[in-house]
Order: C-alpha cells, then structure tokens, then sequence
C-alpha cells in the first residue's frame, strides 16, 4: 500500500519537472514552429548561471529568479540573432525542414562542450532550499518532502501565471494572435517578431526553472555532460508531445501521465527499462491520438 | 571522360581504382592510421546510411546511433552463438537491422520533421539500455565481436588494424556502389520527389508512405551494416558503445558532407576523424587540461555543424555545384 502511495509521489514530483520542460518546448513551439533541442542546454546554462548567483547571495530564491532572468535573456539572445540568421539563410530548399532541428542541437552541443570547457570538472552542488527528508505518515516515510512540494508548487504556479499571461492580457492575446497566424497577426498591427523572441525568452525562463528545481531534486551534482540534462530533453520532448506539442495544460497532463507511468515502471517492473517505455509510450500516443492528448484537432503531419 | 564516370560500368571501374588506391596507401602508413581509415570507412558507410534518409527522403534521425547497436549485437551475437563467417555477420547485421527500421519506418511515415527527430531521439536514448534487461546481450559488459586474425597467408607481418582496414575499406566501397545505383535508380526518383514536394509526388501516383518506409528501410540496413564495422573495430558491442553523441557526431558528419548529395560523404567521415586529432594537437600546444581535452572535440564538431548550416546549408558539394552552374550561365551570356 506504501509502495503504491510512494510511487504515485515519486511519479507525481519527477513529471512536474519534465513538465516544466514540456512547457519550455510547447512555447518556443507556439511561437516558433522549432522544436528547441537546445533547451536542456539552455536550462544548463541557466542553472550555472543560478549556481554563481548562490554562491553570491546565498539566497536559492534570488538565485531562483536571476537565473530565469538571465534563462529568458540568454533564450531571447539566440532566437533574435542566431535563428533569425537561420531561417534567412536556410529557410527554403532541401535542407529548409530539417535546418531548425540540425541548428538547435548544434547550438546544444556548443553550450554543453563550451560549459565543460569553462567550468567542466569542479565539483559543483546545489543544496535543497527546503529539507529533502519525506514526510512521516504514521511511522512510515513517504517518498515526498517539503522540496518536492516545493517543485509541483512551483510547476502550479509558473503554469497559473503563463495561463493568466496567455488568456487575460494583450500581450497573451498578441502572442497566441502571432503563433495562430503570423501574417494576419501582422496585418492587425502585432509585431510578430517581437512575439517570438518573448516566447522563446518565457520559454527559456521555464527552462532556467526546471533546471533549477532538476538539480537539487536530482542528486544535487551539477556538471556539463551529465545524463539528467539528456533525459530531462527527451522526457520533456515526450510529455509535451503526448500533450499536443501546442497546449501548456496538455504538457503538464502529459508530463504527469509520463512521470506516472515511468515511476511505476521503475519500481514494480525493472530500471533498465525506463527509457524504452519512455519511447514506446511516445510511440503508441503518436500513432493512436497523433494530435496528442490535450490539443487541436488539426492534424500534426503538415 | 566524363559521360564515362558517370555509366555504370565507368563508376564500377571507379570504385575498383579506389579500392586499389586504398590497398597500395595502407601499406604506407602507420597504425594508427591504418586504424582510423576503418574508423573513416565505418562512418562513410553510417552518414551515407543518414544522407539516403534526411536528404533522399526527407526524414531526419536523430537515433541513428541504436540502428547501429542493433547492427553491432545482431553481427556479435551471429559470430558468438552460430561462428558465422566474416561475410554471413555482416549480412545478418544488415538483414536484422532492416527489418527493425522496416518496423520503425512504418511508424517514422507518419510523422514529420521534429516528431520523428524527437521520437528516434528517444529511440537513440531507450534502445541501447535494453541489453542490461536481457541476459543473452551481456548487460553493461556486452558481448565481445572477435573476427580472428587475418589469414596466414597474408604474411606474417600483417597486422589486426590492417585486416579490419581491409575489411572495412571493401565493405563501404560495395555499400557506396550499391547505394549510388540505388539512388540513381527508380527508387532514388521516388524518394526525391518525395522529398520536394509529397503532394505533388502524390498526384503523379507515388505511395509517399511506401516509399518513405523503403528510405527507412535500406538506411537502417546500411546502418546496421556500419554498426558491425563499428564493433569489429572496438572488438565489443555494448551500450556505451552507442551512446547519443554518436547519433550526433553522425547527424553532423551527413550535414558537413551535405546531406542533399552523397558524393560529399567522405568529407564528413574524415572530419569526424580528424576533429579529435586536431582538438588534441589544439589543446596539446595551449594550456593542456583535462577540461580542454575532453571538451574541445565536442565544442569544434558542434561550431562547425553551426556554421555549416548557416553558411552553406545544402553541403560544400552542393554549394560548388551552384557556384559552377552560375559561372557557366555568365559565361554564356
């Protein structure tokens, strides 16, 4: 009964993350058309970046806050220079659909190799804000502390204020105006430019998040090359794209659903066959609801 | 000259001078070199396998690197359980991985551009992982893939690295002439047409998921084929063998060589080669610390994938062929 309760909390905190991940890629997707594999480089970038800020403050709050900052900065960076470039020099021709893809896990390849080469090999940790000891219930320990409440509280209220951002406001209503249609959106007066690159920066605020949440939830090491980064990449990719890859709700659902369902694998069946289910899963949802869980009913194949 | 190279019998005559060429060069180098020209030829057969698909087919893999694994496992488990000659592994490899991209494909045509990046991505990541689950595939030690010594009558001093060269050299040179007549043939077309443009190709009676299966399919036995060489040079298959960077290093060998072309593919091959010689004699002259040596390969094969895909996105061959035809249209004015 333990085992089950402990389960569905362990699955429950790591598909937070992987949905504050889904979240990164579902906004740089609305407004971009890209699937951003340079995220989980990004993410990393930010969390050194946090890291600094800690060591100067002490405070994993403000560290918290800067790091989005510099996250959304750093995201916006490379959308109004580098993508920009990208899609003016290889926007047509044979090439033009798989650039974006080839570009951004070029981009991920230099950040993590340029981290490792500035900072790789030291011994960097991040200490849990909150105490990471679980919870007793009744003499039993449960497999969630004040820091996991900390993270599906931060998801909750990160993806509150996006909603709030999206549905009440006029730059909510500009940016889902420019990822709807970018040429009416111009006619209508909204710089669609200047949407995109805000997408891709609240993209890379979310990412900076989930990194910094990742890390002190994960076994609190920070290194250039390390494999949570990775699997934080593939697992968001999958959530998000079980939910739709259009709707933030849709990658919080699936970032659960995926957490769920690989906490449960892990536990009752084999660790070595995580990934795969992973894969399968992201597979059956492709094939049985290609337009994801939670989306549009248009078709995803265009 | 040139109506020649380009008849059958003149790319036949073509690949049979550079497997001469091949032959008379191993025997005037070190080890070591002979050593990374199989490791050139092994990647000239795996980024032909992802050019066929990305530029062919219009399919973009980021997992390449677990076709390889299943190459590599199905040669190593033929050679261990059966002692299948050298040749028979080869065709098992081939054979087994196809028709795991056979299965693969069929899901892979219904998805486009960063769905199906993103799925073989999470292929790239779960396959390998499998073989720590089943015991018959050695865990985390793997399986050892031992083709023997070169046979004796080669003379006494030729070496292991120089058999594999050999081996290698022949394997890809066939695998090159096959794929080149394949693509110049109906299902190169196809697969073309395809890739411009899936409507139109669909009007004129093309079966777009068909023929994109079929991509799959042939890339994913050329993978296979590449992942056995792989194994045949390490001498092991196991799952960090394959790990994601490889589908990486692969995917930026295709774009370097130009992944609308095959006839760049050797430039990518020995790029990847070369980069970790060059990032070592790099880090070597400057300040030379573990950070700098391990990362620098990484940090040169990444900038230049940028830069490629910024400066020339089709690939230098194509870019030369574009600068050529332009100059000859100026001329004729």
């Amino acid at each position: 009964m333990y085992q089950l309760i402990n389960t569905i909390l362990i699955g429950i905190t790591s598909g937070a993350i992987y949905s504050l991940m889904a979240i990164a890629l579902v906004l740089v997707w609305r407004s971009a058309r890209v699937v951003n594999f340079a995220q989980a480089g990004q993410a990393l970038l930010s969390t050194y970046i946090g890291y600094e800020f800690i060591q100067k403050f002490h405070s994993f709050w403000l560290a918290l806050l800067l790091a989005m900052i510099a996250g959304a900065a750093v995201s916006a960076l490379i959308d109004a220079t580098f993508m920009r470039t990208l899609f003016r020099r290889a926007g047509h021709g044979p090439i033009a659909g798989v650039a974006p893809i080839i570009a951004t896990l070029g981009l991920l390849g230099v950040i993590r190799s340029g981290l490792g080469l500035i900072v790789g090999g030291k011994d960097v940790r991040i200490a849990p804000p909150v105490s990471n000891v679980g919870y007793t219930v009744s003499g039993h320990t449960l497999a969630f502390s004040p820091l996991k409440l900390l993270v599906v509280g931060s998801v909750l209220i990160l993806m509150l204020v996006l909603s709030l951002l999206f549905q009440r406001t006029n730059v909510g209503l500009a940016l889902r105006a420019s990822a709807y249609s970018p040429e009416i959106a111009r006619l209508a007066g909204v710089r669609v430019d200047g949407m995109r690159t805000l997408g891709w920066a609240l993209a890379g605020a979310a990412g900076a998040a989930a990194g910094m949440l990742q890390t002190p939830d994960g076994s609190g090491a920070l290194s250039p090359d390390s494999l949570e980064f990775s699997l934080l990449l593939v697992f968001g990719f999958i959530a998000a794209v079980i939910g739709g890859l259009e709707s933030l709700v849709g990658a919080v659902v699936g970032g659960l659903l995926l957490g769920m369902v690989l906490a449960f694998v892990l536990i009752y069946i084999s660790t070595s066959l995580v990934f795969i289910t992973a894969f399968a899963l992201l597979i059956v949802v492709l094939l049985v609801k290609p337009g994801g869980l939670i989306g549009s009913r248009r078709g995803r194949r265009a | 000259m040139r109506k020649f190279m380009n008849s059958y019998f003149g790319r036949l005559a073509f690949f049979i001078v550079l497997g001469f060429v091949l032959f008379l060069a191993s025997n005037r180098v070190d080890e070591l070199r002979v050593y990374q020209g199989a490791t050139v030829a092994m990647y000239v057969v795996a980024i032909s396998s992802l050019i066929l698909l990305t530029g062919y087919s219009g399919q973009v893999s980021l997992g390449h690197g677990a076709l390889l694994a299943i190459g590599g496992y199905a040669a190593a488990l033929a050679r261990n359980h059966f002692s299948a000659p050298i040749w028979l592994c080869f065709v098992v490899a081939i054979v087994a991985t196809a028709m795991a991209g056979a299965v693969i494909g069929t899901a892979a045509a219904r998805l486009s551009g960063p769905y199906l990046a993103g799925s073989t991505l999470a292929l790239a990541v779960g396959l390998p992982s499998i073989a720590n689950q089943f015991h018959i595939l050695g865990g985390e030690q793997g399986l050892l893939f031992d083709l023997g010594a070169p046979p004796a009558r080669l003379g006494a001093d030729f070496t292991q690295y120089k058999w594999y060269f050999w081996i290698a050299s022949v394997v890809a040179l066939i695998a090159i002439w096959l794929l080149q007549n394949i693509l110049r043939s109906r299902f190169g077309r196809t697969w073309r047409a395809v890739r411009s443009n899936e409507v139109a190709a669909e009007l004129a009676g093309i079966h777009v998921g068909k023929s994109k299966t079929l991509a799959f399919t042939v890339s994913a036995g050329l993978a296979g084929l590449a992942g056995a060489l792989l194994a045949m040079t390490i001498g092991t298959v196991s799952p960090s063998a394959f790990p994601l960077t490889l589908s990486f290093a692969l995917l930026t060998g295709a774009v370097l060589s130009g992944v609308t072309t095959l006839s760049g593919v050797i430039i990518g091959a020995l790029v990847l080669v070369a980069t970790p010689d060059i990032a070592d004699a790099i880090s070597n002259r400057f300040a030379s610390s573990d950070n700098v040596t391990t990362n620098l390969p990484g940090l040169l094969v990444s900038s230049l994938l940028i830069l490629v895909v910024l400066l020339v996105p089709n690939g230098p061959v194509e870019q030369m062929r574009t600068l050529r035809a332009r100059r000859s249209v100026k001329k004729t004015q």
